[in-house]
């Protein structure tokens, strides 16, 4: 239109004809549609911003606002036809290029259309409840192009099959992807589900479904692992190329379901390869995939869990009740420790320390440690062992890391008091015969005991520590009292145990040797003399002697022997040859002990400082025996150990479990008592709950005797049944 | 657009203006020089380098001076009716609103203006508007007006008299209205506020049936609830509750017998505790309820508080452990003459500071020990019947004559 002589003049003359021309309206829509297929055509360079944007301003000053904008849907509507025709010829995979092409093309148009309208989209639109222009080229793209008959349904097998095509491997044109998806988002998030996300989902699921059978022939459970979590991968990282980030949780969750899921039960018992065995060849990679795959299924991780516990509960019952082990209880103990490590490093490792996964290791150790009720002697044994000589020559962080360890399988040990017991008789043996190897080492095992059983359980174990300081500074006050008649006698020893601090012993006493009998009484003297009101006895079984001897050929040596083979060994000073009766007459050394005695002298080789007659391996009670003039050895110092069976016999263990059913009872009926003074009226059951509930930290008391107790109690009048209901007990104070 | 040469020359109306694209860039894109100068947009700058706008030069110049500086300055041979026109052309409505005035200050606010109404009758309610407008109700017609002070389309719902009126958002205005018996439904509506029309009536349903009723007064939750004291036949007293986004009545407190719920002149949501203050007057006996619904309990019903007092109390604030202080800055205000006709004392707490009108003046009180900081009266209009503040302003509307004032805080000072 301004191809006019005189543009100035025509210019004009345009403005004049604005207000009177009856096709005003009209014509200036004429001239917005012209530009509108302009910009659509790439040909806007032509166009005046400032003349359009005037004329759409005064098209709505002058009330045509419906116009213009029926007029704009029009308009954008049949460009938007042709483009669907143009997306609809594109062939094979030229089609998403074009798709794409034409949306941007659509975008910038729609962005030049609603500076154009600017000023009908601030005022007319919002005063008349239509749709924006941004929103109304997003609708009209909708509803022409996706949503086109030819179009829908090619867009949506297309970008599946990429999909498809990229899961087995090929390379897809991801920026397209991207671009398309982004559309499919922009023009909503009902459109991007309806049209892509829900199709997609089925699609996987089908896909992983098939996949996921294929693999679960003939795959491992290691592998098949290792290719769920390449899947897994894989997805997430779809997403977050060009899917809605939405997407993830919803297609992880299809692949979990597919890939884990339904398979995870054959998967966990897989033969060959499944859980057990990799617990049992330590595959933390494997089993650390298996964690972190089944942990995102419901189910997946107490299933893990579940195998895990019955596993260690069928091997650690194994290892606990086989004859072999129980031969050699420091062996015994090392297993469970090295079993204990084991796992825990599979729990630290490949379950990250789950505590779930802690409390199942805890609880199946507690279950089969506790099957075997010497666990609490042999742990003691092993303490006893390591305390004795195992750590020699051992840091101090290695010793507490092995008391660490002891003190973790004590926690499951139900029986505390049991062991308790035993540690006592273990630590006395020590402690008397010297043999521990660090005193530190004792007292931080004791300072462990304490921090986790409680004052009570530690304060005789440190009385013992306690006698033995004294009894040196006794020791030293006895020689400084003696002056220089101390040359008169032999050198003595003399350890003060306070009793009921020390494990009982029975007083079984023989006949010292005269040699020793004077220093005895001297000390007795000395001793009962300082303490008033005390009372001294002589504990012959667990003292040693050191003995100077010279054989036949004039050599000489030093002997160490206990306290019984001194006695022995003196009479033999006097006579050459005796009679078993007659050293059992001298002696009085009860005849298990004396048997005992006499063997370890003359039946072990290498150490026979006595010959016996007739020469057998045992000790009868008609053998004769003889100082042996022929003995020899390399060493000066000959130590002549007692035959002592390490282990207990089947009668002391009898006898040690009756002190420690013994021992139960008094802190059963305290335990009673203290409950019943609180709470003065309980019924049977919850009696027996709590009682379980106090003493557990110490033993797990039997409720048949609990009710014994409660009867005795009831005898002496402590408690009395209730008069109606003869299940409430009532406290009498 | 010109990196180079950061100049631009318009021709406006014949007038030649420079400036430069920095300068227009604050117009931000979503405007005519956003638009004009993006980079779609190649444009041709003709042969004479300049832009030619057929618009109006006075008031290009006052705009670009806005872009410019961020400040408004309007000369007085400018009306600003004509600036906001061409502001709205070239979308820089919201530029010119937001240098217009400051930020809301009891203690700075001048009188801006009077806006003179021709309804007959007297006001009941004036409300300010989340942008700037308001609307006022005067008998049974609700007279809308936009920041520029611009009279919209009044609304009314059937006529029925106009109880209480609020605003949802800047486009939604709700009134509550009176029932006629045999005439009208009455209840309460949502309205557009710039077209005036009819968007929604909200219902009270009483055993499943929809029943007309009177709506009162009107109170707003943050959690876009709205409650409405609400009169009817027979059972549907109480105080009404519906949902903003919705429209649907979401709840509904029946009134307990010998409870005045129905009757409320005023409801007050307080956030912080979910309650629902309601306050009940009855001028004749002289005694006055104020209730509290604690909708916490709302399993076991409602929880109420009562209080009862003599009538010097109309107004239910927001801070409910201040009521003495308030009420000895009322009674002391109220010993000097009475006029014939009173308005009753309105308050209103805004950002820490408290608002009481009494007779044709507002006291502002503010700090903690809420000292009298300022006053703000205008002689003439009569007493004020209500007041609101909202959208950095203050309306006041006055009861003998149909005249409400504009009170808002100057722009910041140049500096």
């Amino acid at each position: 239109m301004s191809a006019q002589k005189k543009r100035n003049f025509q210019i004009e003359a345009f403005k004049h004809r604005v207000v009177v021309d009856p096709k005003y309206a009209e014509k200036t829509w004429k001239i917005l549609e012209h530009a509108i297929h302009e910009i659509y055509n790439h040909n806007a360079s032509g166009l005046s911003f400032e003349e359009l944007y005037r004329n759409a301003y005064n098209m709505v000053l002058y009330k045509f606002g419906e116009k213009l904008y029926s007029g704009l849907v029009s308009t954008v509507t049949s460009h938007l036809k042709e483009i669907a025709k143009s997306i609809e010829a594109a062939q094979g995979g030229l089609f998403l290029e074009e798709l794409s092409r034409k949306w941007a093309e659509h975008n910038k148009a729609l962005q030049m259309i609603r500076d154009i309208l600017m000023y009908m989209d601030r005022t007319f639109i919002p005063s008349s409840h239509k749709t924006p222009v941004h929103e109304l080229g997003l609708s009209l793209w909708r509803d022409n192009i996706i949503h086109s008959s030819k179009i829908q349904s090619r867009l949506q097998d297309t970008l599946l099959e990429l999909v498809q095509r990229e899961r087995t491997g090929e390379v897809i044109d991801r920026g397209l992807m991207r671009n398309i998806i982004k559309m499919l988002m922009d023009l909503g998030s009902s459109v991007y589900k309806v049209d892509f996300e829900k199709l997609f989902l089925d699609v996987s699921a089908d896909f992983y479904r098939g996949e996921s059978q294929q693999f679960i022939e003939c795959c491992d459970c290691g592998d098949y692992l290792k290719k769920a979590e390449r899947r897994l991968n894989e997805e997430i990282e779809r997403v977050s190329h060009y899917l809605d980030a939405k997407s993830e949780a919803k297609i992880t969750n299809v692949v979990e379901k597919e890939m884990i899921e339904s398979h995870m039960q054959r998967l966990v018992h897989m033969e060959n390869s499944g859980l057990v065995n990799m617990i049992v060849d330590d595959k933390y990679e494997d089993l650390g995939r298996m964690y972190s795959l089944l942990r995102r299924v419901p189910n997946g991780l107490s299933l893990v869990r579940d195998v895990m516990t019955s596993h260690i509960r069928e091997t650690g019952k194994q290892l606990v009740t086989d004859p072999e082990r129980l031969k050699d209880p420091v062996d015994f103990v090392q297993r469970l420790l090295d079993e204990k490590d084991k796992h825990d490093k599979i729990v630290s490792l490949a379950f990250t320390n789950d505590k779930t996964f802690q409390n199942a290791l805890n609880s199946s150790f507690e279950y089969f440690i506790n099957l075997n009720p010497r666990s609490p002697e042999f742990m003691s044994l092993f303490v006893d062992d390591k305390l004795r000589k195992g750590l020699k020559g051992v840091s101090e962080e290695d010793v507490e890391i092995v008391l660490d360890k002891v003190m973790m399988l004590f926690r499951y040990l139900q029986e505390k008091d049991v062991y308790e017991k035993y540690y006592k008789q273990h630590l006395a043996k020590r402690l008397l015969s010297g043999k521990t190897v660090s005193e530190d080492a004792e007292r931080s095992l004791i300072v462990k005991l304490k921090t986790e059983c409680g004052y009570q359980f530690t304060s005789k174990l440190e009385g013992m520590f306690t006698d033995m300081k004294t009894s040196q500074d006794t020791m030293q006050g006895f020689y400084a009292s003696m002056g220089p008649e101390i040359a008169d006698y032999p050198t003595l020893t003399v350890q003060v145990l306070t009793t009921g601090s020390w494990p009982t012993q029975s007083s079984t006493t023989c006949n010292l040797p005269p040699e020793i009998l004077g220093i005895c009484e001297r000390f007795r003297t000395y001793y009962l003399g300082t303490h008033t009101g005390r009372r001294l006895s002589w504990q012959t079984t667990m003292g040693t002697a050191d003995l100077k001897a010279t054989f036949g050929k004039g050599q000489k040596h030093e002997l160490n022997v206990s306290t019984y083979q001194m006695c022995i060994l003196m009479l033999f000073n006097n006579a050459d040859r005796l009679s078993y009766k007659e050293i059992e007459q001298a002696t009085e050394i009860p005849v298990s002990d004396l048997k005992r005695s006499l063997q370890s002298l003359a039946c072990v080789k290498g150490k026979n400082v006595l010959r016996k007659e007739p020469m057998s391996k045992e000790v009868a009670e008609d053998d004769s025996f003889f100082f042996n003039d022929k003995f020899m050895s390399k060493l000066y110092k000959v130590k002549i150990g007692t035959v002592v069976a390490q282990k207990e016999s089947e009668p002391e263990k009898q006898e040690t479990r009756q002190r420690v059913e013994e021992d139960r009872k008094p802190q059963i009926e305290a335990a009673i008592v203290r409950i019943m003074k609180s709470r003065r009226v309980l019924d049977h059951n919850n009696i027996v709950a709590e009682v379980t509930k106090q003493l557990q930290s110490r033993f797990l008391p039997n409720p048949v005797v609990i009710k014994k107790r409660i009867e005795s109690l009831i005898e002496r009048e402590f408690l009395e049944r209730d008069k109606v209901d003869r299940k409430l007990y009532r406290y009498l104070a | 657009m010109g990196i180079q040469n950061d100049r631009v020359r318009f021709n406006v109306g014949g007038k030649i203006f420079e400036t430069t694209a920095t300068t227009l860039a604050v117009a931000g894109r979503n405007s005519f020089f956003g638009a004009m100068f993006d980079e779609n947009w190649n444009f041709q700058t003709e042969n004479s380098h300049e832009f030619f706008i057929d618009r109006n030069p006075n008031c290009f110049s006052i705009l670009i001076d806005l872009l410019r500086t961020g400040e408004l300055f309007i000369p007085s041979n400018i009306p600003e009716k004509l600036l906001y026109r061409e502001a709205q052309f070239y979308g820089l409505l919201d530029h010119v609103r937001a240098a217009k005035w400051g930020p809301f200050d009891g203690n700075q606010v001048r009188f801006s203006q009077a806006v003179m109404g021709q309804a007959p009758g007297d006001g009941t309610a004036i409300r300010a508007g989340p942008d700037g407008g308001c609307c006022v109700a005067h008998g049974s017609i609700v007279h809308v007006y936009d920041w520029m002070l611009q009279e919209l389309p009044p609304i009314n719902l059937d006529y029925q008299r106009v109880n209480d009126i609020g605003w949802i958002d800047a486009e939604t205005v709700v009134a509550a209205t009176s029932e006629r018996l045999g005439r009208g439904r009455g209840g309460a509506a949502l309205f557009g506020a710039a077209t005036g029309e009819l968007t929604h009536r909200f219902q009270v349903t009483h055993e499943d049936q929809v029943k007309s009723y009177t709506a009162g007064a009107l109170s707003f939750s943050t959690d876009y609830k709205i409650f409405s004291s609400c009169k009817g036949r027979s059972n549907e007293y109480g105080i009404g509750v519906w949902d903003q986004i919705t429209g649907q009545q979401i709840d509904f407190y029946y009134e307990p017998i010998g409870w005045s719920l129905g009757d409320a002149d005023r409801l007050q949501w307080l956030d912080n505790t979910n309650c629902l203050l309601v306050a009940t007057l009855f001028p004749r006996k002289d005694n006055c309820y104020i209730s509290l619904l604690d909708f916490r309990e709302k399993e076991h019903g409602l929880v109420m508080v009562r209080y009862r007092g003599s009538n010097h109390r109309r107004e239910a604030g927001p801070r409910r452990d201040r009521y003495g202080r308030e009420q000895f800055h009322l009674s002391r205000l109220m010993k000097g003459k009475m006029p014939d006709e009173p308005c009753y004392p309105k308050l209103a707490l805004y950002d820490g500071q408290l608002f009481s009108s009494m007779n044709d003046s507002i006291s502002v009180f503010s700090g903690p020990d809420w000292v009298l900081t300022s006053r703000l009266r205008r002689s003439y209009g009569g007493s004020i019947c209500d007041f609101s503040i909202g959208g950095d302003r203050l309306f006041a509307l006055h009861s003998e004559e149909n005249v409400f004032d504009i009170w808002e805080a100057p722009p910041p000072p140049v500096t």
